[in-house]
């Protein structure tokens, strides 16, 4: 059981360099954490909240204590050891939780403040960066982990300011899958999946493929899913035939061509019966019917998205959502 | 570790050797705890690319995505084949409740990265090249066994890439520093191992140097 301890004003509960196992949490009274600045060696004082712990980081990890804890006022303590403080945690996860954002904003600004002596630009936001990271490993000939940041700059920034380039870039990687890159990289591997044969027409379809993801997330529905079709035509076995197809189906639905987008994800349903994607095709089923009025099959579908999903997925609680919407339950 | 995780399985992802698991300033919404094979930790510093940590089973790794979702600060590359198991907000409560010792892992975790920081930034401030190796030499020889402390001499396994890496500079001016230490008798150099003759001496300079 954790121990309730008095301190009198003016007593110190421990002192900066201590090493100890204690974690406390003030109960009632005052105590100010003394400890010197990192960034300037200043004096810095911070008065405990009733309720807040301390002493928490140098206990669980093991280093001597930063602080002082200096009691200005009579107080009243609760003392943890380790195994009390991980019984009180396993049986409050709240608790945790809390403390992991507290945490997690000490790191961010520790990160912030490292950068800076690093003199690392801070300025450069994550569309651009992450567009960087993909330059770079280009120009390093890693073709592989350029590969993977340029498809997740264009998944997530589809008409981003360096679309062009990325493009541009995949399109010279898919071009030369085993690169002009010297032998022995131990990137080259990286181009699995790829076909060789044909190399180039592949190439030109990949900006087809991504072109198409641009019209679709500027809400060009129909310049859309005419570059989804002509990909999928000129490469019926393409790295992102599947992906085309679904979005193209995605396009049908917000052109509010129900019909289309039924008749699509049925036959994607039928051809690909195994796809993880599966309950997202039935999703769009759902929302299709349900737009055009025909809440009992929409409610089926729902229904089966539900039970085939793992909770927290996104398609669950879009399709639960729904289902709630159309007030069966 | 030896906690139960059977009951997770259903978080379990597999990557193959090379593969990326994500890459620095992606948005990210997840963490990792790796059960097999190892997870290497980069990220581009200027113009190179730096090994900031490789990771073993029961490390987490991308905690930062868990609570803020901001860009991915570091890359994370299977070095092996690798499994893990992924979380994200949405299970992540789930977690905690239903597996108190992974929460209370992450916690640590949080706490080693706070320190781990903390002490880069002490080092980031010493003054001059001289005080800020002999500062790496005094954090690396800190997390060695309290026996090995007890001696003057201890053996660092470290090189002078990892060495600049920590303390800010470029290799070149990082090895020079070496040198002088080195013609000075006050450490050796075998292979990728670092002989400190006297890790006391080091503290005193660094404490010299850290009061102006």
């Amino acid at each position: 059981m954790p121990q309730v301890v008095k301190y009198k004003a003016k007593s110190i509960i421990y002192f900066e360099g201590d090493i100890s196992d204690k974690i406390y949490i003030l109960q009632s009274g005052k105590v100010s954490l003394i400890s010197v600045d990192i960034e300037n060696g200043q004096e810095l004082r911070e008065m405990v909240k009733t309720g807040e712990f301390f002493g928490v980081k140098s206990s669980l990890g093991r280093y001597p204590r930063e602080e002082t804890a200096d009691v200005l006022a009579d107080s009243v303590v609760m003392v943890f050891t380790i195994p009390e403080f991980e019984n009180l945690i396993y049986t409050n996860p709240r608790i945790n939780m809390q403390m992991l954002k507290v945490f997690s904003n000490q790191l961010r600004r520790l990160h912030k403040k490292v950068r800076s002596l690093m003199s690392i630009d801070e300025q450069t936001d994550a569309e651009t960066g992450l567009f960087n990271i993909g330059e770079y490993y280009y120009k390093n000939q890693k073709f592989k982990p350029a590969l993977y940041a340029f498809r997740r700059y264009l998944t997530y920034y589809p008409a981003g300011i360096w679309q062009g380039q990325a493009t541009d870039y995949l399109i010279k990687i898919e071009k030369y899958p085993q690169g002009g890159a010297p032998a022995g990289s131990l990137n080259q591997k990286a181009q699995t999946g790829k076909k060789p044969s044909a190399p180039e027409e592949e190439s030109k379809d990949s900006k087809l493929y991504y072109d198409g993801l641009g019209f679709f997330s500027q809400e060009k529905y129909e310049d859309a899913i005419n570059n989804f079709r002509q990909y999928i035509s000129a490469n019926p076995d393409g790295e992102f035939m599947v992906r085309a197809v679904n979005e193209i189906g995605k396009s049908f639905f917000l052109l509010k061509r129900y019909d289309d987008c039924i008749k699509h994800f049925t036959g994607m349903i039928q051809k690909f019966p195994k796809h993880p994607d599966l309950p997202e095709f039935l999703l769009y089923l759902g929302l299709s019917c349900d737009a055009k009025g025909d809440k009992q099959r929409a409610a089926g579908f729902y229904k089966k998205v539900i039970t085939m999903c793992e909770d927290g997925s996104e398609v669950k609680r879009k399709a639960k959502n729904a289902l709630k919407t159309l007030g069966g339950n | 570790m030896n906690i139960d995780l059977s009951k997770f399985d259903r978080f379990k992802v597999s990557f193959q050797k090379g593969d990326q698991i994500f890459c620095e300033y992606e948005p990210g919404d997840s963490f990792y705890l790796i059960q097999s094979g190892r997870v290497q930790i980069v990220k581009i510093m200027g113009d190179i690319e730096k090994i900031v940590d490789i990771l073993h089973p029961g490390e987490i790794f991308g905690e930062m995505a868990i609570l803020e979702e901001a860009p991915r600060s570091a890359s994370a590359i299977a070095i092996d084949h690798v499994e893990v198991l992924e979380f994200n907000k949405k299970n992540f409560e789930i977690l905690l409740r239903g597996n108190p010792q992974i929460a209370m892992k992450l916690l640590q975790t949080f706490i080693k990265r706070i320190y781990d920081q903390k002490r880069r930034f002490m080092i980031l401030t010493l003054p001059d090249p001289q005080a800020k190796v002999a500062d790496v030499f005094l954090m690396l020889s800190e997390t060695q066994s309290a026996e090995s402390k007890s001696m003057n001499e201890i053996v660092l396994n470290t090189n002078v890439d990892d060495l600049a890496h920590w303390c800010g500079l470029t290799t070149s001016e990082c090895k020079q520093v070496i040198n002088h230490f080195v013609t000075q008798r006050k450490i050796e150099i075998e292979n990728d191992k670092l002989v400190i003759k006297n890790i006391n001496d080091f503290q005193r300079f660094v404490n010299s140097r850290r009061k102006k």
